[in-house]
């Protein structure tokens, strides 16, 4: 029965792409803005009407600038996070660390930092289950902002320096003499060319060359991990050490090369495979272009746009590995504009969730309304700082579940249907101030537009003007200019509807 | 009357007191606030967390390491509270505590036991938005950081209006978001002005004095205090927050000495390593201060134990000890100042 369920959703899902559900209705709204507004939900967590149109007035290219080289990076203040909320302060646990970052998505003018420490924390999946306290993840994420624009060398190198990268993945055993292929393994399988590149003995290899790769204070502090205490006071977060005496310097031979290598040639070994582009690319493709089949198929599997994965991994040459330029000629190609790409590719349960809250408001000063948002995150499948495993989240169709599906909907539907809240309220109050209630359509189309210029498909379409032809009906005549509940009801039922649909689901 | 304090002071570590309690006992988990009444008894306000709400509750302990109990629980009802910010003691031994979510006061005897709660929400004179900070002055009236409205209220201990000072600005006299309150050995009131960075000084009137410190991590600067204390000698600590550090000044706010915390195991601690030997064995090649990557404070102070992690309040007791309570290591570390 579930998985019957399951299927029809799947399918529910898929029929939602332009090819099956004939061209989407769009908004009226030109083609540069639904061009905006599809940027804003893949490279951020979709727009507001005002954002959109102002973005718009810019121009495509302008905002793909505007959102790589943000003028300015600025979020709810910490300070002002951590006096409220104490325990966003330490973080030692849930839901203190997914709320934190809550705040900073909701918030942030530079989404695009956001989203790319998203694909970083799914790639490079690190999670406090096992490394029990969240602080050492979030300063993780401080390093994916900082870096995962950049050079993919230089994030790699950070990464293999990232105190809770290395306890995840028990560096702190690799021992000259005493080998751990944790790490050694991960860094080629899932952090850089993927299965079928690369032999047995490369990993074998790849980890002598990071042994001595470890934290200050290992014994003490791998036993509180162990023992799950922040007894007796706190956790101590965790800082990088190198130990030279406990690092093999023997000769090793790694992808073809040889010498005393140490993990800075090993990621530059790996930085200089076209495998490596490749991959990335493909992780770069899967969280902003087109869902991809799960990573542990993609050796048995070719991409879905093999020309866009080389175009990215020639960015990826061309640029010295940067990150931020694979992006960008990602954004200017004609793949990413196109009308199969848009309204095409799955919300994960944070762009679900972060996506409702930038609509609605709220979240200009501190609210207990961040845990349950993070914790709505988790319900839907995407607990933050909790990966399912070391392979992240496939994303794609994994969303997808029946009691997932129903979370999403509820969660967006409960959320823009609040009308205190702020962004709710501006939303209701222009549309009624615009007499937008006098017919249904015009309604309907009201109300899209507020919601990022959502565009609806032809039966959705109809089926939400037909709603709100009973809503109109219900109005008193002559009234539908003014603030009167009986309008505002319509307008929230419509608003409701609209993020109850499946497009809504999709980004 | 003015107390100077013009000597040099000088501040000696003593000792220090807590222990990660999350669901209530001994020790503390992330408390906002510290008052010590004129028994010795020191009461610890745990603010705790969504999660943990049973360690919401104040704890009571002496300098001996002697834990007192607690009292005081989550919830709306009378007696409890749901964000709790500060606390303070007044000459009838009666504590009282301030809710920043409830908007209300709460008042409990010398023997814990409830006794009333006052309050309404709103910016009206008398009405409060976010209490954060409590000292009752010397004629027994209490004054109240209202820190969302951006001032200082002054009310009878039950709960009459008397009058404020402050409004929401930059310029002298006025707050941003202001949290602690200490009163001077004479009288004067101390507002630790936090998203201004400065702390500012007022008669017992009212009426502004002076201030000092701006924005910044040197000598003298501030980066958001969160509390104030003031000695019998008329030295003056500031608990600068974000700089994970206490300053000291004297009267006339000369720079006298900063700490970063040089915490040590509490009894408390020494027993619970004592009952796991693994880590307790684990800890012997432990380096409580090493070399860090890292120029952020905060985050030196997740890496470093023994110093200040979040010093979020300070108070000094009659013999002229500072009490420096440290949200998120659950633990108030103790100096004894001198002058010379």
């Amino acid at each position: 029965m579930v998985r019957d369920a399951k299927s029809r959703l799947q399918k529910d899902l898929a029929r939602m792409s332009p090819e099956e559900n004939g061209a989407m209705v769009t908004t009226p709204a030109s083609i540069e803005t639904q061009l905006i507004s599809h940027l804003l939900r893949r490279a951020g967590f979709g727009g507001t009407r005002d954002e959109i149109d102002r973005f718009s007035k810019l121009g495509y290219e302008a905002t793909v600038e505007h959102l790589l080289n943000p003028p300015s990076v600025e979020s709810m203040p910490q300070d002002i996070i951590r006096r409220y909320h104490v325990d966003q302060s330490d973080l030692r646990v849930q839901p203190a660390t997914g709320a934190n970052w809550i705040y900073r998505m909701v918030t942030t003018n530079a989404p695009l930092l956001e989203k790319i420490a998203l694909l970083w924390h799914r790639v490079f999946a690190t999670g406090q289950t096992k490394l029990i306290q969240g602080k050492v993840i979030v300063t993780q994420l401080e390093m994916f902002r900082r870096l995962g624009l950049g050079n993919y060398r230089d994030l790699l190198l950070a990464l293999s320096r990232d105190p809770a990268m290395l306890m995840w993945l028990d560096n702190q055993d690799n021992h000259n003499g005493a080998i751990n292929e944790n790490f050694g393994r991960e860094i080629l399988e899932l952090f850089s060319m993927g299965v079928g590149n690369y032999t047995e003995h490369d990993i074998y290899e790849c980890s002598r060359a990071f042994t001595g790769w470890t934290i200050a204070n290992t014994p003490y502090n791998t036993q509180k991990m162990r023992n799950n205490t922040a007894r007796p006071y706190g956790y101590i977060a965790w800082q990088f050490k190198y130990d030279d005496s406990d690092h093999d310097h023997g000769e090793k031979t790694f992808l073809g090369k040889t010498g005393d290598l140490n993990g800075e040639e090993i990621v530059d070994i790996i930085c200089e495979q076209r495998a490596t582009a490749r991959f990335i690319a493909r992780h770069l493709y899967h969280h902003f272009v087109a869902d991809e089949v799960p990573v542990p198929q993609w050796p048995h599997v070719p991409p879905k746009d093999p020309e866009a994965i080389e175009l990215m991994a020639d960015a990826y040459f061309s640029s010295g590995y940067s990150i931020g330029e694979m992006l960008r000629a990602t954004f200017n190609s004609g793949f990413f504009k196109s009308e199969a790409t848009r309204n095409a590719r799955i919300k994960s349960p944070v762009e679900v969730v972060v996506g409702s809250l930038r609509l609605s408001g709220g979240y200009e000063w501190p609210t207990m309304d961040v845990y349950d948002a993070s914790a709505s995150c988790g319900y839907m499948g995407q607990g933050l700082l909790a990966p399912p495993s070391v392979e992240g989240w496939q994303g794609g169709e994994e969303w997808v579940s029946t009691g997932a599906m129903m979370q999403r909907v509820n969660y967006a539907s409960r959320i823009i249907g609040d009308p205190s809240r702020p962004g709710v309220r501006e939303i209701i109050d222009a549309v009624c101030r615009s007499g937008a209630s006098r017919d249904a359509e015009t309604l309907v189309d009201e109300c899209l537009r507020h919601l990022g210029y959502l565009e609806l498909g032809v039966e959705t379409q109809r089926e939400i003007v037909e709603f709100a032809r009973g809503q109109v009906a219900q109005l008193p005549q002559g009234g539908v200019k003014q603030r009167d509940e009986a309008v505002e009801r319509a307008v929230i039922a419509v608003l409701q509807l609209a993020v109850a649909t499946r497009e809504f689901q999709l980004a | 009357m003015t107390t100077q304090a013009r000597s040099r002071l000088e501040l000696k570590y003593l000792t220090t007191v807590g222990f990660t309690a999350d669901f209530g006992g001994r020790g503390f988990h992330l408390p906002v606030d510290i008052s010590i009444r004129n028994d010795g008894r020191i009461f610890v306000m745990s603010r705790s967390s969504p999660i943990a709400t049973p360690g919401m509750r104040i704890g009571i302990a002496d300098l001996k390491h002697k834990f007192h109990g607690e009292f005081g629980s989550f919830g709306t009802d009378p007696g409890q509270f749901t964000r709790p910010a500060a606390i303070a003691i007044n000459g009838q031994n009666h504590l009282f505590v301030a809710d920043d979510s409830l908007n209300r006061i709460t008042e409990f005897d010398s023997k814990n036991n409830y006794v009333r709660h006052w309050g309404e929400t709103g910016d009206k004179p008398g009405q409060l938005s976010g209490p954060s900070g409590l000292v009752f002055d010397r004629t027994g009236n209490l004054l109240v950081v209202d820190h969302l409205n951006h001032r200082v209220q002054m009310f009878t201990k039950d709960g009459r209006y008397i009058s404020q000072i402050g409004g929401s600005g930059s310029r002298r006299g006025q707050f941003c978001f202001p949290w602690g309150i200490a009163l001077g050995p004479d009288g004067r009131i101390y507002v630790a002005d936090w998203r201004n960075d400065r702390v500012q000084r007022f008669a017992p009137d009212g009426e502004f004095i002076d201030m000092h410190g701006k924005s910044g991590s040197a000598e003298g600067q501030f980066n958001r205090p969160s509390d104030v204390a003031v000695g019998a000698d008329g030295f003056i600590y500031v608990a600068d927050w974000m700089n994970q550090r206490v300053q000291a000044f004297d009267s006339e706010w000369k720079y006298q000495t900063s700490l970063r915390g040089q915490a040590t195991l509490s009894p408390w601690a020494t027993e619970y390593l004592a009952a796991n030997d693994d880590e307790r064995r684990a800890r012997e090649s432990f380096k409580p201060v090493i070399e860090v990557d890292t120029v952020d404070p905060h985050e030196v102070s997740a890496r470093i134990e023994s110093y200040f992690w979040d010093p979020v309040a300070v108070e000094v007791d009659s013999e002229g000890r500072l009490y420096v309570l440290e949200t998120n290591r659950h633990r108030f570390q103790v100096y004894q100042s001198s002058s010379s």
